[in-house]
């Protein structure tokens, strides 16, 4: 038994420095991951919404058409302009 | 006409029911009845509450059979045409699904699917309460083996603490198989205690001046430094940069992490891959689900289950769990000691993996002291580190012990 514990004890130093370590990694990532994205590939600030034109529209009505065009297109397609008639 | 009456007698399973067999009856009733009246985790509890009741029928011959069984020696085993003639078809949905290791990375897939790391990218320090929250783990695992369990055991018994399901299957298949359906048991039904148990942990280290901490003030007072300005590729690109990272430094805790990773890209790639990711999360992951519970279920016969370890296992698990929750807490109020910018301890109880329940039964409780204080993003991101950290547990005691 004594030597099951040592090597639980060891275990337990072992693994949550591990998982310490590994956590850790993942703030450092994301944090590199955020700051990567922001400097080489920022979205406006426009992105996801329609442009001046679309002032009158319901919000809602927006998203969904923004949405709608999103996953027609695979993302590739931006609405810029909705107007009423 | 004797003879035709002993003969019938002998056909049906009544001159082989034992108290034992009356006894895991009824554990499988109580599992029916927690799954279908009380809606306790219903999804797993009541495949697995139906798998002990069949494996317990005599004669049925639905039970799982001891790995000894179809070990032929020297590394070789029975086909399993040959396990499915002699011990029918749980135990070769057993052998081929479960003993492989193969179903619970396909759970994590389908988890990884439905998870986002969004309230984790956007509160990314609140990810190291995931990992203060793995204290019950390896604290049970030193305390399992003074009660007399091996070192193998010992580990299954303790990642009960890491509230994941799926991981404390898939170590227990790896270290203790024999101990499969208890374990199981355990992890499933404390991981529906998670209303119960998280609350009555939280009342007893948390002051009511720290329940109130309001997340979103301080993020006011103290506004993050960095502002995300496009999340849509950041959550493209981290499943694949983090699965690469956790490859390098824990690879036995890839299988899990892996497809949990890979689960959540398919989601996160969007209309593309919108179709992998409706199949990991319904089809697969509901079939994977059936098989695993009615299998896990099966491996509750009366002969393995109605032992002392039972008794241990679920005394352990809810100490593994109770643990982890005060782990949680205590490393938050650690960290609040030294910093100015404080964070809500509610916060660090939901380190455990239980994702979402842990977060939504942590976000009414600090609702319960300020009505104003939604603190629901902010668990869900050392809820969300909690699933990775308990992958990387379970991958370290794979390749420890």
């Amino acid at each position: 038994m004594e030597q099951s514990l040592n090597n639980a004890f060891a275990i337990l130093v072992v693994g949550m420095i591990t998982v310490l370590l590994i956590l850790g990694l993942v703030v450092v990532l994301g944090n590199l991951l955020i700051r990567i994205t922001n400097k080489f590939w920022p979205q406006s600030e426009n992105t996801g919404k329609a442009g001046s034109g679309s002032a009158g529209i319901h919000t809602g009505t927006l998203s969904a058409i923004v949405a709608a065009v999103e996953a027609v297109t695979g993302g590739k397609g931006k609405v810029t302009k909705v107007e009423k008639k | 006409m004797q003879d035709i009456f002993s003969s019938l007698f002998e056909m049906t399973a009544f001159g082989t029911i034992s108290y034992q067999t009356v006894i895991m009856w009824l554990i499988a009733f109580v599992l029916l009845y927690l799954g279908i009246k009380k809606k306790y985790e219903p999804l797993l509890l009541v495949p697995i509450g139906f798998g002990v009741l069949v494996a317990n029928f005599p004669g049925a011959e639905m039970g799982i059979v001891d790995a000894s069984n179809i070990d032929l020696g020297d590394g070789r085993y029975k086909n399993l045409f040959e396990i499915a003639h002699e011990y029918g078809i749980l135990n070769f949905l057993y052998y081929s699904l479960i003993k492989t290791g193969f179903l619970p990375p396909i759970i994590f897939m389908g988890v990884g699917a439905l998870t986002d790391f969004g309230p984790m990218l956007r509160n990314l320090r609140l990810a190291f309460f995931g990992a203060a929250a793995q204290i019950g783990i390896f604290t049970v695992l030193i305390a399992a083996i003074l009660l007399g369990f091996d070192l193998n055991e010992a580990a299954s018994l303790g990642i009960i603490g890491g509230a994941d399901g799926p991981t404390a299957i898939y170590t227990t298949i790896k270290l203790a198989p024999h101990l499969l359906g208890p374990i199981a048991i355990a992890a499933y039904s404390y991981m529906a205690l998670v209303p119960v148990i998280i609350p009555l942990i939280a009342k007893m280290l948390i002051s009511k001046k720290e329940f109130t901490i309001n997340m979103r003030e301080m993020d006011k007072k103290f506004p993050p430094k960095h502002k995300i300005k496009n999340l849509k590729t950041v959550k493209i690109i981290f499943p694949i940069a983090l699965g690469t990272v956790v490859a390098i430094f824990v690879p036995s805790s890839v299988p899990l992490l892996g497809m949990l990773l890979f689960g959540n890209l398919i989601k996160e790639i969007g209309t593309s891959t919108s179709r992998l990711a409706d199949a990991a999360t319904g089809p697969i992951m509901n079939t994977a689900t059936i098989f695993l519970g009615l299998t896990v279920g099966a491996t509750m016969t009366s002969e393995v289950f109605l032992t002392s370890k039972t008794l241990g296992i679920i005394a352990g698990g809810f100490i593994a769990f109770a643990l982890s929750v005060a782990g949680g807490i205590l490393a938050v109020k650690g960290y609040n000691l030294f910093a100015s910018k404080k964070i809500n301890p509610l916060i660090g109880a939901t380190g455990l993996s239980a994702v979402p329940m842990a977060s939504r039964v942590a976000n009414e409780m600090a609702l319960k002291y300020n009505p104003a204080n939604h603190i629901l993003q902010y668990c869900m991101a050392s809820n969300i580190s909690g699933v990775i950290g308990s992958a990387v547990a379970a991958g370290v005691l794979i390749s420890l012990v």
